[in-house]
């Protein structure tokens, strides 16, 4: 049986974009792309829902949107991440740990 | 969210099309990198494009999404709203014009009235910081304000504690040149107090009033140089005589700059010059009162707390050793900022005005929303069916709000151009209908709209736009989707009731504005039938300054024309009357009397009928000797029954306020005096206080000190006043401070009451026309509404008079209600208003004007249901139940 795609929580998406963005800018495609990957293809992003995340993220300051040149010539938009994006990741991997805990803790006592 | 969010919402919102374009790319570059994707992993073209909107989601559904977080959706709408209202007006241009017309003129009126309130108590004088400007005084126990002596100023200017700097000012009321002169006596320092510059010559400097009566020179005002001396450019050297005294122009004051009372000066002059200019007209105990009023700028540490404490102890420290009427129980500190200070009194008395023009634009308002009421209901099936396509009431509600507002804000810019036309009219209309003689009197500060004025219209329309708009819009949403999908509009929803309400709520409104209006009305008419029990006709009066009264009277009595002169320390119609303590010997008892000097000409002069006893003879009035003739009514009051010539009264000695002297208030030397004569009862104050309930006459000669003059005139005596003002002027200038003929004085007394005749009378009829129109809606509507039932019951057998009945019925329902209500809130409005005027003229309840009121609403009522109820009348039962 093939490993179930796990819908997104509400949230989660906008943690994935932060991270994936810590290393360097991207454009929104090869967001999806990564995410996908490295994620082995159990997160499946719904590739539209990644652009009013996107958007929102901007609107929030925490990721800045530049037009550059992708790796195939042509005109994309990138993101990368802004100084309070690095503070907001830093706290929402913090709160993702401790949810993540308390869960496990949960279903093991359960 | 920050301000990047902000400034992203603006670059939307600015450059909606290039973020729009940007979006559009960004999602066509994802869908070309996953369909390059999907082709490399082997897939046709046409496949892979469809492969990657799969997994891409619904395009459009996400450009929404990423809009909404640009958060500038509303912007769009309105853009939307505004675009679909416009159109909505194209097809219904009359309602939209009805409507702004109606908003336009309640808007109108109320901002002209707005401008003037701005221009008097809300603009800042165009002065040095004028909000550090306050006029000191303080309450004497006496329960008068304390006017300064120039001995007091100069011990406060020297050791005041809370001003800076202060000055000293004095009013002076004189004619030059054939006009009527409006100064102040100033300190030296008062154009540089204020930072008045001058633009012609120089202003008054401290030294002008450093020595007494040295410095014989004035200033003039820049409109009073342009109106009163022809804009002489050579006027700076020019002498001008004031009271007798050549006084040198030195300068005109900048353009604009009128002084600091509400009533625009013409010209300052040293108030060094007092002792010459101002012979005090006191009368009988020469005791020179306090005339000067002090203003001082607040020292920059000095709280207004502060100063006030401060003032108090200093006012009570110099009052200590004064009688104690004299006493100071507390400080006056009265803001100088704007030419009316902005004091509860002053918004108490602009409140009865002002409430009769927001009650006009209420009801313009009752009537719009009638009408968009009706509109909305009219558009039930649209907005059903929009309700039904997913529109959310809110959405809904925010779009016919925008209608509304879209409606008030043209109206808006009409009713500033109503306003800016009654602005320039009305003071026109004063002038042309004024008495000649005292269109002088009438100075208006300039009454040009400022920012606050056009704030206070926005406003306005916004506000009126939400009164006529949301009740509508509330109510046209209420129709639930399945009986919109049903086409069944009106079964739950109650619009006829709402619409009952307004109608109602504006029959009672223009009900209480016309009950007002008649009681204004009846009072004009009283005021004018009032039998003043004297002879205006033929009598010229002259006020003069006592130094050279010689000279004038020997001057009049050369004058052919004049047939006789009489003199009275008040002249009739020219305000109360002082009063004293008198009573009878036979009577413990003390009444009020009222009193004057007169010389014995003065009875003949004016036409008063000596009815019992006689007349002073002229060597009893130069002797002045304790005599009296009293009126009528006080002769009932005293002697009851008896003759009273030939008896004697008491009066009593009181103490008197300092400066009554100077009006001829102070009472005689005597204690007692001997009745020779009874004349007839006259009114003897101003006309509003009616005829006198008791008038004491004690005898002076003509030439008496502060006496003003009256002239029986032959022929025509506007002509004759016009001949004697070019004769004094010219015999002895300066001499004359005001003249007038008595019919002229007469006639500005009646003024302010037809003037409130006429603007109650305009305020009344814009009330009961735009209630007519908006009875006749209601009923319009309610015929439309029920055309279908009246069919059925004329079908039935009704006649025509029965159906035409359902219409007169609901009507008067209405319009009897709505006077009712009116009446009563009338009731409560003529009380207050005849508390607060004081005057017999005005009863407090006045049947005749209520009757006059009711009636004419109903009657009008009555008229606006008419053409509705023969339309009912016509319904034809065919017709009608083939319909539908």
């Amino acid at each position: 049986m093939k490993p179930s795609r796990l819908d997104l929580l509400q949230g989660t998406l906008d943690l994935l974009i932060l991270r994936t963005l810590q290393a360097e800018p991207m454009h929104g495609w090869a967001i999806s792309e990564r995410i996908q990957q490295i994620s082995r293809d159990v997160l499946q992003v719904n590739q539209g829902s990644l652009y009013p995340a996107l958007h929102r993220l901007e609107h929030q300051g925490w990721i800045q949107a530049e037009w550059g040149i992708s790796e195939l010539g042509r005109r994309a938009r990138f993101y990368q991440l802004t100084a309070a994006g690095r503070r907001q990741l830093a706290f929402e991997k913090e709160n993702w740990a401790q949810l993540t805990t308390a869960i496990g803790r949960v279903l093991d006592l359960a | 969210m920050g301000w990047i969010d902000w400034k992203l919402r603006l670059r939307a919102l600015v450059f909606r099309e290039r973020v729009e374009n940007e979006l559009d790319e960004e999602l066509r570059f994802h869908l070309d990198m996953q369909a390059r994707k999907h082709r490399q992993e082997g897939e046709d073209s046409p496949g892979a494009g469809r492969q990657a909107r799969l997994r891409f989601g619904a395009v459009e559904r996400m450009k929404e999404e990423c809009r909404d977080v640009r958060g500038v959706r509303w912007a769009e709408m309105l853009g939307q709203d505004v675009r679909y209202a416009l159109r909505g007006f194209r097809h219904t241009p009359v309602f939209a014009l009805t409507v702004i017309a109606t908003i336009a003129l309640g808007l109108g009126l109320n901002t002209a009235l707005f401008t003037a309130f701005d221009a008097y108590v809300l603009r800042p004088l165009a002065v040095n910081d004028p909000y550090s400007l306050y006029q000191f005084t303080w309450n004497t126990r006496a329960g008068q304000e304390h006017q300064f002596t120039a001995r007091e100023f100069e011990e406060f200017r020297n050791d005041n504690p809370a001003f800076s700097a202060v000055v000293g000012l004095d009013g002076l009321f004189t004619r030059a040149g054939g006009h009527m002169l409006l100064g102040n006596l100033a300190t030296g320092n008062y154009f540089s107090f204020l930072g008045v510059n001058a633009a012609l010559g120089r202003t008054l400097l401290p030294a002008d009033s450093a020595i007494p009566e040295s410095s014989p020179v004035m200033v003039l005002s820049y409109t009073a140089w342009k109106e009163k001396f022809g804009a002489d450019p050579a006027i700076v050297g020019r002498k001008v005589v004031i009271r007798g005294h050549p006084l040198e122009v030195v300068g005109v004051a900048r353009p604009g700059f009128t002084g600091l009372s509400e009533i625009p000066l013409d010209f300052w002059a040293p108030i060094t010059m007092a002792p010459l200019l101002k012979v005090s007209g006191s009368f009988l105990p020469p005791q020179p009162a306090g005339r000067i009023v002090i203003v001082g700028r607040l020292k920059p540490d000095m709280s207004l707390r502060r100063a006030e404490a401060a003032l108090a102890a200093w006012s009570q420290r110099h009052t200590a050793g004064l009688p104690e009427a004299e006493q100071s129980t507390g400080v006056v500190l009265r803001s100088e900022a704007t030419t009316v200070p902005l004091e509860p009194e002053v918004l108490a008395a602009f409140a009865p005005v002002l409430l009769a023009f927001v009650l006009v634009l209420v009801i313009a308002c009752a009537n719009v929303a009638n009408m968009m009421l009706a509109r909305a209901m009219s558009r039930q099936r649209e907005i059903g069916v929009r309700l039904a396509l997913g529109a959310t009431r809110v959405r809904l509600i925010v779009q016919l709000l925008t209608e509304s507002v879209l409606l008030a804000l043209p109206a808006a810019a009409v009713g500033f151009g109503i306003s800016e036309l009654a602005i320039e009219l009305c003071p026109r209309l004063m002038l042309a209908t004024i008495p000649a003689g005292y269109s002088e009197f009438i100075r208006f500060v300039p009454l040009h709209p400022d920012l606050r004025v056009f704030l206070f219209m926005l406003a306005a329309a916004l506000a009126s736009a939400l009164l006529f708009g949301l009740v509508p819009a509330l109510q046209a949403t209420r129709s639930n989707v399945m009986q919109a999908s049903r086409g069944e509009f009106l079964t739950d929803v109650r619009p006829g009731r709402l619409r009952n309400i307004l109608v109602v709520a504006q029959v009672a409104l223009s009900a209480l504005l016309l009950i007002c209006t008649a009681i204004g009305l009846r009072a004009n008419n009283q005021v004018r039938r009032l039998d003043l029990g004297f002879e205006t006709r033929g009598v010229v009066e002259i006020e003069l300054q006592d130094t050279l009264r010689p000279r004038v009277l020997r001057a009049i009595r050369s004058l052919p024309l004049v047939a006789s002169v009489a003199a009275a320390s008040k002249v009739p119609l020219m305000g109360t009357l002082p009063t004293v303590p008198v009573g009878a010997a036979h009577r413990p008892e003390r009444m009020p009397g009222r009193f004057m000097y007169v010389s014995p000409e003065f009875f003949p002069v004016l036409g008063i009928p000596v009815l019992r006893g006689r007349n002073f003879s002229s060597a009893e009035a130069a002797a002045a000797l304790p005599l009296a003739v009293v009126s009528e009514s006080a002769a009932r009051l005293l002697w009851p029954g008896r003759d009273p010539v030939g008896q004697s009264f008491q009066i009593d000695r009181v103490p008197q306020a300092p400066g009554a002297a100077r009006y001829g208030a102070a009472p005689p030397a005597y204690t007692s005096a001997l009745v020779i004569g009874v004349a007839r009862d006259v009114v003897s104050g101003y006309i509003g206080d009616a005829v006198d309930r008791s008038c004491f006459y004690f005898p002076q000669p003509v030439d008496m000190a502060g006496g003003t003059l009256l002239a029986r005139v032959e022929g025509n005596a506007e002509a004759a006043r016009r001949k004697l003002d070019a004769a004094l002027s010219e015999s002895v200038p300066g001499a004359v401070d005001q003249i007038h003929s008595m019919d002229e004085i007469h006639a500005a007394q009646v003024y302010p009451y037809r003037a409130l005749a006429w603007v109650s009378s305009a305020i009344g009829s814009l009330a009961l026309l735009l209630t007519l129109s908006g009875l006749y809606g209601v009923l319009s509507f309610l015929v439309t509404q029920r055309t279908k039932e009246i069919g059925i019951r004329v079908a039935l057998g009704a006649s025509a008079g029965r159906a035409a009945g359902i219409v007169l019925r609901q009507s008067l329902k209405l319009a009897g209600l709505g006077t009712g209500l009116g009446a009563v809130a009338a009731l409560g409005a003529s009380r207050l208003l005849a508390s607060q005027l004081e005057s017999p003229m005005f009863d407090s309840v006045d049947f005749v004007a209520f009757a006059m009121g009711v009636l004419v609403v109903l009657a009008a009522s009555a008229c606006a249901a008419y053409v509705p109820s023969r339309r009912a009348a016509r319904i034809e039962p065919l017709t009608t139940l083939r319909h539908d």
